[in-house]
């Protein structure tokens, strides 16, 4: 390899990659600008829930009941229907995700220290958040339990109230909340954001720069140039890959900074890895881009092929433990769910290389397989 | 635009054929680029299957560890209340210390920990704590696995009020008690590949009919074919309209391939509505995306840009419109701006349609909308690419 073909080749992409203004402000602007849309605006806790009541019973103890709903912040109160059939309407609407139908003889049946079912309907349509609401009803539900027996055991016991308490609750939970003490939608999401923003804008940038040159025929100047296949490929993509090494340094600032998410790592095992996962995302891109033949198909391939495993099977949103086993295979077969633990592990789990060298030695292993297959696929003397 | 010997005048007759020309120019050219063709498909049909049937984002399988110190029955009791499908037991440890180890790497979520005396302090009507420690790297995963814990040590503490009660009082159980019943409406089982696999397909349509007429439409520009289109009689209305319709179509026809490929033979995802509907729902929203692709070209110069705007665009929309998040519980500036996302209110026509069964009585306002919007949408293109030919 020739060190100064290399540097002519780069200097071309460069200067072909700085005359289009429009290219160049979104490769630094949108992984920036994603950062912040999605940090603030990306929030996975389900919460004000829109709901409607129906109340049967119409006591005292039924509104203290549902009041429980209406002041919490996980339920957003909508009104009140009189007949079961309004709910239908409501929930087919989409006005509403959930109603609470309190019996007739609530209150009644409660004095007497009798049990009482309370109905909740719920709109199924988005599974995870009909759990979620179930998961705050029960809650409610126990709690309100738990001070009605409480109650009942001081009136018909004659104990004092704190004994009635510990009579009611014998074994109680203790929850610590490791690594994210507040347990913030934020803290998780931003630092896998930044793995996300590199695998989406890198391979785009590099697979565009590439197909670009066989679609308007330019790369028939390189077919016949005397830079050598290494040459060409290492020169061609240097532009790309330091645009995205100054965008990983710009993305771990708005997440320190902006996102006030502690970075409990290692920064230099932080960036080399960093540096791994470039190269994959880059390498991606240009395998894709040796594929097809047209930007058109470069694009689109390339932001399906970047985005959807990504979305899913990254860890980004659900845990990578937590997946089928055939989804687990495909997971360990894309570079994204290495970087996301490093990632995380750098940003809340303060890890250093001795918990984290399997995820670099995988990184590491992804990027050289990746460029030996480019390497494999572009030819020089490509046929027709 | 009949005219008055009742048959339709030659003028309009020759501008739905240039239509119908144009339309078939882009189908061919589409049919042309074999690597796209082949990624439509699988996106279409193999990549709903996975997604589907791969993806649970409710509480499954969280792998729990077991930090037991007493070894009693009441302790044994408790560990086995925690099971599938939400908890799955990964073991004892001897320490503390190993099980965050666990934590650490990522190999585990959860470490309960059960105190020394654990049994004894219950039947010694003594209160007791045990502990959960949570792996919160991931928030809402970690909150919900903390959700479920929270219930079941509740209702093993409820047992155990009641049977202390219950002997006490001979058998006449005498406890108020506000029970919980739910009923799920629209997918009684909760089935999540439904969820998953739909939105799935939202995504797939998202993208293609943003992508598809885009970088259509701005590769003529760059090739220069843009000017040749400009000599032969069609107008660029036409050459607008045909690059959208071309692209409906291809749409349209993979979608009814994921529906008969997948979603209903696979997955048994009810169409409780009308097919039909969806269907011309689906064309309406492919419009109105492809208003919003075809407005991104026109202000772009190469399908690098283009690209670059699709991802502008398009990933705001595919996380925020409600098909990833809660809408509702999003922050009220991002509800607001969403309000121009065709795919919001897709996502409810869409739903609506193929799981609630509701029709156009509910669903009008989220029709209008999208009309509203891929009008606006298209004319604004429109009126930038007549001025950028002018």
């Amino acid at each position: 390899m020739n060190m100064r073909r290399t540097a002519a080749v780069a200097r071309k992409e460069w200067k072909e990659t700085v005359r289009d203004r429009l290219f160049l402000l979104m490769a630094f602007l949108l992984p920036g600008l994603w950062m912040v849309v999605f940090g603030y605006g990306l929030v996975l806790d389900v919460e004000h829930v829109p709901f409607a009541v129906l109340d049967r019973d119409q006591s005292s103890s039924s509104r203290d009941y549902l009041y429980r709903f209406i002041k919490s912040r996980y339920f957003d109160y909508r009104g009140s229907v009189r007949e079961e059939r309004e709910i239908d309407r409501l929930l087919g609407d989409t006005s509403i995700r959930m109603a609470i139908v309190v019996p007739e003889r609530f209150e009644e049946r409660l004095l007497a220290g009798r049990s009482v079912t309370v109905q909740t309907l719920l709109d199924g349509t988005f599974p995870l958040h009909a759990d979620t609401a179930k998961g705050y009803v029960i809650a409610v539900n126990n709690s309100f339990t738990q001070e009605l027996l409480t109650d009942f055991l001081t009136r018909t016991r004659g104990l004092v109230p704190g004994e009635a308490h510990r009579l009611t609750e014998p074994v109680s939970l203790e929850t610590r909340y490791l690594y994210n003490e507040e347990v913030r939608s934020t803290w998780s999401m931003v630092p896998a954001l930044i793995m996300f923003t590199l695998m989406v804008a890198s391979p785009l940038l590099t697979a565009l720069g590439v197909v670009r040159e066989k679609e308007t025929g330019s790369i028939y100047n390189i077919y016949s140039s005397t830079a050598s296949k290494a040459e060409f490929l290492v020169g061609k993509l240097a532009p790309y890959f330091v645009i995205s090494t100054i965008n990983v340094a710009v993305l771990w600032m708005i997440a320190v900074w902006l996102f006030q998410v502690p970075f409990k790592g290692n920064i230099a095992v932080f960036f080399a890895a960093s540096m791994l996962f470039v190269l994959c995302s880059i390498g991606i891109g240009l395998v894709i881009s040796l594929l097809v033949r047209t930007q058109m198909a470069a694009l689109i391939i390339t932001i399906i092929i970047a985005m959807v495993p990504t979305l899913l099977f990254s860890g980004l949103l659900v845990p990578v433990s937590s997946l089928s086993p055939g989804a687990q295979v495909q997971a360990h077969l894309f570079p994204m769910m290495y970087y996301t633990a490093v990632v995380r592990g750098s940003f809340l789990k303060g890890l250093g290389l001795e918990s984290m060298w399997t995820d670099v030695l995988a990184l590491a292993c992804f990027a050289v397989v990746l460029w030996l297959v480019a390497y494999g696929l572009f030819t020089k003397r490509p046929k027709a | 635009m009949i005219g008055n010997d009742g048959r339709v005048p030659e003028a309009v007759r020759l501008w739905a054929l240039r239509l119908f020309v144009m339309t078939r120019k882009e189908l061919l050219q589409l049919r042309r680029d074999v690597p796209l063709l082949l990624f439509l498909l699988y996106s279409f049909s193999l990549s709903i299957y996975v997604s589907g049937a791969g993806i649970s984002m409710q509480l499954n399988n969280a792998s729990l560890l077991v930090h037991d110190s007493d070894h009693s029955e009441s302790s044994r009791e408790l560990i086995h209340r925690f099971r599938q499908p939400y908890f799955r037991f990964d073991g004892e440890v001897q320490d503390q210390k190993v099980g965050v180890r666990r934590l650490d790497q990522g190999t585990a979520m959860l470490l309960l920990d059960i105190p020394p005396r654990f049994h004894e302090s219950i039947v010694g009507h003594e209160p007791v704590s045990v502990q959960l420690l949570v792996d919160t790297t991931n928030a809402p995963q970690g909150l919900s696995a903390a959700g479920y814990a929270s219930r079941i040590i509740g209702e093993f503490s409820f047992d155990r009020v009641s049977s202390r009660l219950g002997g006490a009082s001979d058998g006449d159980i005498r406890i108020p008690r506000v029970d919980s019943a739910h009923r799920v409406w629209f997918n009684q089982d909760q089935n999540e590949t439904w969820f998953q696999s739909i939105s799935h397909i939202l995504r797939m349509i998202t993208l293609f009919a943003f992508l598809l007429p885009a970088a259509a439409l701005v590769r003529e520009k760059e090739h220069g074919t843009v000017e040749q289109l400009l000599v032969s009689p069609v107008t660029p209305l036409q050459i607008m309209l045909s690059k959208v319709l071309a692209m409906t179509l291809v749409i349209l026809a993979a979608t009814a391939l994921a529906m008969a490929s997948v979603l209903k033979p696979v997955f048994d995802v009810p169409v409780k509505g009308s097919a039909a509907l969806f269907f011309l729902m689906t064309a309406l929203y492919s419009f109105t995306t492809a208003g919003l692709g075809l407005f991104a070209a026109t202000i772009t110069k190469n399908q690098a840009q283009v690209g670059m705007i699709a991802l502008l665009v398009i990933s705001p929309m595919l996380l925020l419109s409600g098909i990833a998040t809660p809408f509702e519980a999003m922050p009220p500036w991002v509800q607001t701006l969403m309000a121009l996302s065709p795919l919001r209110y897709f996502v409810d026509v869409t739903y609506g349609i193929l799981l609630k069964g509701v029709g156009l009585e509910l669903l009008w306002d989220s029709v209008l909308a999208m009309v509203l919007l891929g009008g606006t949408l298209f004319g604004l293109g429109m009126w930038r690419f007549r001025r950028q030919l002018a």
